[in-house]
């Protein structure tokens, strides 16, 4: 799609030499290699021309591709050159007006931003849908507490928001039921985490279907899940409630869907006989200290380069973070074990990670392979944690370390 | 108190042989936390397996006796209507059977008891209310009060079990109770049932359809391409700096008001 289109007819009109005087009745193009513009042409000390081959290489290179690719010929310049076609025609919209099914696919996205399991979640119902706007095909709605953004790009053909799935699970099922019903979906997905998957398994009670949990294969006709302690595999076809494994179907990579807004008010659900049930539900805490290293969202860790210990902890608990360490720092006792960070250690999950002194051995980066952000404070300019990092700061941490709890101190 | 744990015939996952679920074990754990009386409730075809709860703490299991296969929802909802406990505890998912973690739902929602998931410590707040600490994920916890009866299913992360003990076992009574005739349950359609074999996870962020150059991008690059890089600053700028950067990305939370 994004190809570039050759017009050979303009290619051949760019190249047309301006008729000048009597042969004004005979075409003249130009063919070949163009002439070196004089920009290139630098003159040496003894007055002789030099040329320099890397301006040469650079002016050849054709762009838009990852691999150096060299146009003697010129001819890819002349295609972005005047008179080209536009490359990357306009993407084509896929409008589903009436499927045949629907396919509910519910989502977490907090703040409106989709996790990648929520993306393979609608990748996995875009399946189940058929690619939409063919005979026979399903529509997919994306079913979530709050906006998400690029829900078209996902492969969501309808958008519908319910604010009461953030709050009182029974309430979030009963109101899924019922919106289940309303568009008598043929398949209900949910990604399979403790908060999703609990509002699956509520709403597949409500609904008394079967739950196909965790599953791990999908397609229009078939979907496989692991059951039996774990030593056998489930194969059927797709059933009404499924959820669907972390990282086992690959997100929507094609056409780009409407996302038309759906209006649906959840007030028609009943009240359940265990609505009053639950008296309150207090608010999400998390206790830095002793958050197991592997489920940490935000990790400081420090490394060789730390040597005030209680420091380092005052300034982890501070920022929030899970306190970690490098294989050095536990070796030495500084640290208990289940604390390191690395392939032999833990192996991260994070979505942030503040590297305190740690030069980052390849098995210390093994173990932060997964971690999107990360920060690292260390001396040596060359460090691989420094190569790594998306702000690096070369400076001793032990100096940093004050600086930082003093900052936070004050308030700022 | 009177509270009820919920028993599955598991198996072990290595060796194939009849073992009990490890969170059930826990689950024997939590109640015994409150001081109630605890008893074991299994609807199924027992086994070894479900005696040996009788070890992990447990001084009386009730047992529905059915069918290898069939469901044993009917069975559950009729005795703990006629038997109401005030507590229904159960695992978070079996380990031998379907394993979909579905039964306690669905057992929940035909009593029309509410269901708190997760629970990693339970407390009473009073008679007849119950603080259920509930796991969430990334390390998260929260505590849910609830009004008795209800069904409360257990997380991994709850304390450990007691330790098998042979007297124990030895002493504890195993009852096979009767089950009404329309009680037993429909046996469950058979699955089209194979060994598992692994699959590869796939690879985050590479959209399908995609060539092996875009699964070996998404592989290897990491999310930081722009980079920034101080050298050498002083530790009061830096400091700054970092914060202001942790605080964009939203791992450090928005500074406080004075």
């Amino acid at each position: 799609m994004s190809r570039l289109r050759r017009d050979p007819r303009s290619e051949w009109q760019a190249r047309r030499v301006p008729a000048a005087g009597s042969s004004a009745t005979r075409l003249r193009y130009a063919l070949g290699v163009e002439a070196i513009p004089a920009t290139e042409v630098a003159v040496g000390p003894t007055g002789r021309p030099r040329r320099d081959p890397r301006t040469a290489v650079a002016r050849l290179a054709v762009p838009g591709t990852a691999r150096l690719r060299l146009d003697r010929s010129g001819l890819s310049r002349s295609v972005t050159g005047a008179g080209a076609v536009s490359a990357a025609p306009q993407e084509k919209l896929v409008i589903v007006e009436a499927p045949d099914f629907w396919v509910l696919a519910l989502v977490e996205a907090p703040g409106g931003q989709p996790t990648p399991h929520d993306r393979q979640v609608l990748g996995a119902a875009r399946l189940l849908a058929g690619p939409g706007a063919r005979e026979g095909g399903g529509g997919v709605i994306l079913v979530s507490a709050e906006p998400v953004t690029g829900a078209g790009r996902l492969g969501a053909d309808r958008v519908v928001t319910l604010p009461v799935l953030a709050g009182d699970p029974v309430a979030a099922a009963e109101a899924l039921a019922v919106l289940a019903g309303h568009f008598s979906a043929r398949h209900l997905l949910a990604p399979e985490s403790p908060l999703a998957g609990d509002l699956a398994r509520r709403t597949a009670a409500l609904l008394e279907e079967s739950l196909f949990a965790e599953a791990e294969l999908v397609s229009a006709d078939q979907v496989a899940r692991r059951r039996g302690a774990g030593r056998l595999e489930e194969r059927r076809r797709p059933p009404r409630c499924l959820t669907i494994g972390l990282d086992r179907v690959a997100m929507h990579g094609g056409s780009l869907h409407e996302a038309r807004e759906l209006a649906f008010s959840a007030s028609a659900s009943t009240a359940s006989a265990s609505a009053g049930s639950i008296l309150s539900i207090g608010p999400v805490e998390r206790d830095a200290a002793t958050v197991p290293l592997a489920e940490a969202e935000f990790v400081v860790s420090a490394g060789n380069g730390v040597t005030d210990f209680d420091l380092f902890r005052q300034l982890a608990s501070a920022l929030g973070g899970v306190p970690g360490a490098s294989r050095v720092v536990c070796d030495a006792g500084l640290m208990p074990r289940d604390r390191q960070v690395g392939a032999s250690g833990t192996v991260l999950t994070a979505a942030g990670y503040f590297a305190l002194g740690i030069a980052g051995a390849p098995q210390h980066l093994q173990g932060i392979a997964g971690v999107e952000h990360v920060v690292a404070v260390n001396t040596d300019l060359h460090a691989k944690m420094i190569e790594r990092a998306s702000l690096a700061v070369v400076a001793d941490a032990q100096a940093v370390m004050p600086a930082l709890l003093a900052l936070l101190e004050a308030g700022e | 108190m009177k509270a009820v744990v919920l028993l599955s015939a598991g198996l072990h996952p290595v060796s194939a042989r009849p073992a009990p679920v490890p969170v059930e074990m826990q689950a024997i754990a939590l109640a015994r936390t409150l001081g109630a009386a605890a008893a074991g409730l299994h609807a199924g075809p027992g086994g070894p397996g479900v005696a040996d709860a009788l070890g992990h703490g447990l001084a009386r299991i009730g047992h529905l006796p059915l069918a290898r296969g069939a469901d044993p929802l009917e069975a559950l909802v009729n005795h703990l209507a006629a038997h109401p406990p005030e507590l229904v505890l159960a695992g978070r998912c079996g380990q031998g059977g379907e394993d979909s973690g579905l039964l306690p739902y669905a057992l929940a929602a035909r009593l029309g008891w509410p269901l708190i998931a997760d629970a990693v410590a339970l407390e009473m707040q009073g008679p007849g209310v119950l603080a259920v600490r509930q796991a969430l994920e990334r390390g998260g916890r929260r505590t849910i009060t609830v009004r008795l009866p209800a069904v409360v299913t257990v997380h991994p992360a709850a304390p450990a079990a007691a330790a098998f003990a042979w007297g124990q076992a030895r002493r504890g009574v195993l009852e096979v109770l009767p089950v009404p005739s329309g009680f037993a349950g429909d046996a469950v359609p058979a699955p089209e049932l194979r060994p598992y074999r692994p699959r590869p996870r796939l690879i985050r962020g590479a959209a399908s359809g995609g060539s092996a150059a875009d699964r070996l991008k998404a592989a290897t690059e990491s999310a930081a391409a722009d980079g920034k890089l101080m050298v050498g600053p002083s530790p009061e700028e830096a400091a700054r700096e970092i914060l202001a950067h942790l605080r964009k990305l939203g791992l450090v939370p928005p500074r406080q008001p004075r």
